[in-house]
């Protein structure tokens, strides 16, 4: 029938229209030989935004690029620095820091790495600004030299006791002889189109189909891994937007690693099913909440307290977070900083009867029906699924002790942008990475800090905090910090209400991950990536 | 010349709604409460950024110098930046087209190919058991929600019985002739899911026009002149029944399209679909606005490469 | 999304509702087949599920201890990735579900037949109107509500305001050709004679004429309502305030429960399957039984 045969036809010209977008096959075959073989394939739910680390935008950026652009310092589970690319650092005075860096590095094009790559990445850093955590941590830096081949000398503008150790863990290293032809690294979107890209190890990325996958290949020389040889010979990341979608394609086995962190309440399902295994990441960060201390009826302690003790932190970790979290005492001294924490300070107790006291004593009355003249307005990301989930039981149990919270849940970047402007009463929200108390602190407490939420500048926690930043004996920077957690602690400046431990899926027919602490680095860390090997 | 001024006819109308789409979207922006400010400049940008992104679409001036501001850039391609990965809109769109497009022309030929069969059974046995299990499956399909579907498919079909892939549309390092195959088996799943659901309002349609055309003059006329049954089915019935149908797909690609923004997020289809959903959850207006044209003049075009076609099958149809 | 065809629809005479004999007769075929008074009885049950929902169940409480456990004694449904009730869920979501499709579909029928009568009755207008409806029916539709619902922000009445704005035209299409056969017929002419009000003409004859189309546009519309509805709570455009079915199914695809809690999704969507089925089927056999070219068979 003639239909038929129109539709046959339109068939056809789809075909050939597709074969426009059909891969052509790589020139060079693969590796020969042994388990050196095998591909590694990640899924994730987010795409790749931007392909320049200096940048960074979305966790799927953070990953791909850390396969090729080395960090000095590396993070142990406690939230000390260890080595990365860097061998040995520290300050030589008041205001300069040094790093030493191995020699034994190359760029994928063959050029060495050298001291003069650290230098002028960080210069270019400060100097083009790029919005990012790197240019975040740059405020007491004025410039670094490469002073040989494997140092790097960094001047400070005053002294400052934490900017090297955040800088090197922060920051990238990235190839001054690619990066020098933008006019600004602000602006770079490193997007491979020059040839392809340029990479320290272990992986380079050398094929991307947007929004489906990422494929890298492996460097044969990365000094960080036993052998020097990375052992997957490629790595290939997926991009599926649905988490249920990337839970069955582990299961069937189309994809090796899940990237991003479990949701909670899959992980036990996960942990038994049968070829899947579960690794377990310690948690870096905390979740918490913030009450906005510019607003008149916030800025009495007494509020802050009653609406502390108006939650109930048991039933969110048990429930929520199927008790895969962790109190800190609602300190943000969090126990796995092993250094700093000290188990004095106790979490708020739920307790709707002391929080109606309280307001009581702050001079609000109740009416007939129990509750409080205030309604308090808390902003979360809806992108955030578990902070979404216990905020309706913040809210249900203010309820009982008469206070009225009103849920506004948003998507991520008008969310953002309210928490910029202080468009809120109490903020709610998490951070993957608080692993170091100084620097904490003072983005956090001090007036203008950048994730001062709260609005909180009480002289004595201040002058606490910048006597910590000096501080270079580090027992003494302890007991410092331990003073100003309890400060914060006693005048609710902020409410830390967890540390969530993470958890990664993996087939079992790969083994040999290394875990690193947070969801940026979890089981997908480069060392880790490169140890890994397939079982057979 | 009755053929031209009927294409000519065509073009124009397609035209118009093409036109007509443009309005309601640049109509929508501008007369929605709030600021529209927000929907064409992300709060990420910089001020500059986003004063001279304002100043583009001339928001402090005139209705009239706003739209025909609008008008200008949509044909010249200009469908505004993404938010989420700052490039241009159509680019970020075009990549993602031709996915869309075959996902929705094979689930339409799949619907095409068992619905034909299922409407002559239903309509050449009128009345009876089985004229009626058809209708209920035809409306059983229409009222069926697509994301529960999909993850039915996937989970029988793709994990425990293991015969199709799951997610994405390709299996990525295959060249060649493995990639056609590779793409067919990852079209399978998200194309039989699209087909169940347009499945019974064709069905019901072919009936219905079938059942009609069954009684028309002619094939009483035929009847009596003692032609078979299956004969006057099939060279008679069907033919004049096609026509309708023809139309039919071209209006059912609007909503094709709409089934496959969730089917393609459920099956990790890099469609349009897919963009529209990840752009939901990023509030890229400039992404969710240029995926609604982008669809809009696909279906037009679609429609009226049907209508034409219509046009050359049908004697009936000779001037207008 | 697909299209809801109504067989019957583009042949079926207009029935002069004043005729009594005509309306029992439309009743005694619609009770004579099963399927009718089936898809009503479930119908009815789903409203009276909406109704009663304070007495079948407790609100659904915001967590519980017994997360993402299949169906049981206990449970009938199961419970969700909060551990909440999920057959309290189900009864409480049937309000919101059915206030979403009643709503828009009422708001579209009014807005359909108000613009198809005056389009069949003062001619004028009519290709003015008629080239709009086109014109939107050409249209994705599903993107562009997707589209108003992200600008406007999650909530009840943004929900119902933009599906209503999207199903007004197949209203209208629906009921315009039924207008315009009537406004054709000679007792209209002889009508024109008698007054010159034409609010007096529409009121008593052509919107009488038109009924049995509303009606079955109603049903139609409103099951529709439902899937654009689900469709867009899915997205996460939903009201997160209200239970609804849609949200049901947002929560277990947000916390990756979908893949393995099948409970989560069967029931939702068993629902709305009942819903729309029984809608669709009810319009079907209304319009089977007032067709009088049926009932001699």
């Amino acid at each position: 029938m003639r239909k038929k045969n129109l539709l046959a036809a339109g068939a056809l010209s789809v075909v050939l229209a597709l074969g426009g977008c059909a891969p052509s096959a790589p020139e060079s075959p693969g590796n020969a030989g042994g388990s050196f073989d095998d591909t590694l394939t990640v899924a994730t739910t987010t795409d790749v935004v931007n392909y320049n680390p200096l940048i960074g935008n979305s966790r799927s950026d953070y990953w791909i690029t850390n396969l090729m652009y080395p960090h000095l310092l590396s993070i142990a589970d406690n939230g000390k620095k260890i080595a990365g690319l860097a061998t040995d650092w520290g300050y030589t005075d008041e205001t300069t820091g040094f790093y030493e860096i191995r020699d034994d590095f190359t760029w994928s094009d063959g050029t060495p790495l050298t001291a003069e790559d650290v230098a002028w990445t960080m210069n270019a850093v400060k100097n083009d600004a790029p919005s990012g955590t790197f240019y975040g941590q740059m405020a007491n830096f004025e410039s670094a030299e490469a002073v040989s081949e494997t140092r790097v000398e960094i001047k400070l503008s005053q002294s400052d006791s934490t900017v090297i150790e955040e800088l090197g863990f922060w920051g990238n290293v990235v190839p001054k002889h690619v990066f020098e032809k933008a006019e600004t690294v602000a602006d770079f979107p490193n997007d491979g189109k020059d040839g392809g890209w340029v990479s320290a190890g272990p992986y380079l990325l050398t094929e991307v189909q947007a929004g489906q996958s990422y494929t890298m290949e492996r460097v044969d020389n990365y000094p960080l891994v036993d052998g020097e040889k990375p052992i997957a010979a490629k790595v290939i990341y997926r991009v599926f937007p649905d988490v249920n979608t990337e839970i069955l394609a582990l299961q069937s086995g189309e994809v090796d690693v899940i990237a991003n962190a479990l949701p909670p309440a899959q992980v036990d399902n996960l942990r038994n099913t049968e070829g899947v295994e579960v690794a377990e990441v310690v948690g870096l960060g905390y979740a918490h909440m913030t009450y906005n201390m510019s607003k008149p009826d916030l800025a009495k302690l007494e509020v802050r307290q009653a609406l502390a003790h108006a939650v109930d932190y048991e039933t969110i970790r048990s429930v929520v977070l199927q008790g895969q979290a962790v109190s800190t005492g609602s300190s943000p001294l969090m126990p796995v900083l092993s250094d700093y924490y000290e188990d004095s300070l106790k979490e708020y107790e739920f307790d709707t009867e002391l929080s109606r006291k309280l307001m009581k004593d702050a001079g609000y009355t109740e009416d007939s029906n129990g509750n409080f003249p205030v309604s308090f307005r808390l902003i979360y990301s809806l992108q955030d699924s578990v902070t979404s989930q216990w905020a309706t039981l913040v809210q249900d149990s203010a309820a009982e002790a008469g206070i009225t919270i009103e849920l506004q849940g948003t998507e991520r970047n008008t969310y953002l942008a309210m928490t910029q402007e202080g468009d809120y009463d109490i903020y709610a929200g998490s951070f993957a990475i608080m692993d170091d108390p100084v620097t904490n602190f003072a983005l956090s407490y001090l007036p203008g800090g950048v994730i001062n939420y709260t609005y909180v500048d009480d002289p004595e926690l201040n002058a606490l905090i910048e006597k910590g930043m000096v501080t270079s004996d580090t027992p003494e920077k302890i007991k410092i910090m331990q003073e100003a957690a309890k400060i914060v602690h006693e005048q609710v400046y902020d409410n830390i209400m967890y540390t969530q431990n993470l958890y990664f899926a993996h087939s079992a027919e790969w083994e040999g991950f290394v875990t690193q602490p947070s969801e940026l680095l979890s089981i997908v860390n480069p060392l880790s990536i490169a140890s890994a090997y397939k079982v057979k | 010349m009755s053929r031209l001024s009927f294409i000519l006819r065509r073009l124009i109308r397609a035209f118009v709604t093409i036109l007509f789409a443009v309005t309601v979207t640049f109509l929508l922006l501008r007369l929605m409460p709030g600021d529209p400010a927000l929907a064409i400049a992300s709060p990420n940008m910089t001020d500059e950024a986003r004063a001279l992104l304002l100043t583009q679409y001339g928001l402090d001036k005139p209705l009239f110098v706003q739209f025909g501001l609008y008008l200008g850039q949509v044909f010249q391609g200009n469908f505004g930046t993404s938010f989420t990965q700052s490039r241009p809109v159509l680019d970020v769109l075009l990549q993602r087209l031709p996915w869309t497009l075959l996902l929705t022309f094979t689930a339409l030929t799949l619907t095409v190919i068992v619905g034909i069969p299922l409407g002559v059974l239903a309509a050449s046995r009128r009345g009876k058991l089985l004229d009626k299990i058809v209708q209920v499956i035809g409306v059983t399909g229409q009222s069926l929600f697509v994301p529960s579907i999909g993850v039915l498919l996937l989970y029988v079909f793709g994990l425990m019985l293991g015969w199709f892939p799951i997610g994405g549309a390709y299996s990525t390092g295959t060249y060649g002739l493995d990639w056609y195959a590779s793409v067919a088996t990852h079209l399978v799943l998200p194309a039989v899911s699209l087909m169940l659901i347009q499945l019974g309002s064709y069905v019901l349609t072919m009936r219905a026009t079938l059942i009609d055309a069954l009684e028309e003059d002619y094939v009483t006329l035929a009847k009596a002149n003692g032609l078979p049954k299956r004969r006057i089915l099939w060279k008679h019935a069907m033919r004049n029944a096609l026509l309708p149908t023809t139309t039919l797909i071209g209006l059912q690609l609007g909503f094709l399209v709409g089934g496959a923004v969730l089917t393609e997020t459920v099956f990790a289809y890099p469609g349009i679909g897919r963009g529209i959903y990840e752009a939901v959850t990023q509030l890229d207006f400039p992404v969710l606005q240029g995926a609604f044209l982008l669809l809009a003049i696909t279906v037009v075009v679609a429609n009226m490469v049907t209508d034409i076609i219509y046009g050359f099958l049908d004697p009936r149809v000779k001037t207008s | 999304m697909t299209s809801a065809v109504d067989p019957a629809a583009p042949s079926a005479e207009p029935v002069a509702s004043e005729n009594e004999r005509a309306g029992v007769a439309t009743w005694r075929a619609f009770r004579s087949e099963p399927l009718g008074p089936i898809s009503a009885g479930i119908l009815l049950g789903l409203v009276f599920v909406a109704l009663a929902a304070p007495l079948l169940a407790p609100y659904p409480a915001s967590y519980g201890s017994d997360v993402l456990k299949a169906p049981s004694l206990q449970y009938p449904f199961g419970t969700d990735s909060l551990g909440r009730d999920l057959l309290g869920e189900i009864i409480w979501g049937t309000q919101q579900s059915l206030l979403v499709a009643v709503a828009a579909s009422v708001i579209a029928i009014a807005i359909g037949t108000v613009m198809a009568v005056i389009g069949a009755f003062f001619r004028r207008v009519d290709s003015f109107i008629s080239i709009i409806v086109d014109l939107t029916l050409s249209l994705p539709v599903l993107p562009l509500m997707i589209l108003v619902a992200a600008l406007a922000g999650p909530s009840t009445a943004t929900i119902i305001a933009v599906i209503a704005a999207f199903s007004w035209p197949e209203v209208t299409r629906l009921v315009r050709s039924q207008a315009l056969t009537v406004v054709d017929l000679p007792y209209v002419d002889a009508a024109r004679l008698m007054t010159t009000s034409s609010a007096w003409i529409i009121g008593r004859h052509i919107i009488p004429a038109v009924t049995p189309v509303i009606i079955v546009s109603v049903v139609v519309t409103a099951s529709r309502a439902v899937l654009a509805a689900a469709g867009l709570a899915f997205l996460g455009l939903g009201d997160p305030t209200t239970w609804s079915w849609g949200r049901i199914l947002y929560e277990a695809q947000q916390s990756g429960a979908m893949s393995s809690a099948w409970w989560l999704t069967l029931f939702p969507s068993i629902a709305i399957l009942l819903l729309v089925l029984s809608a669709t089927l009810l319009s079907i056999a209304y319009n089977d039984a007032s067709n009088p070219r049926n009932r001699s068979r």
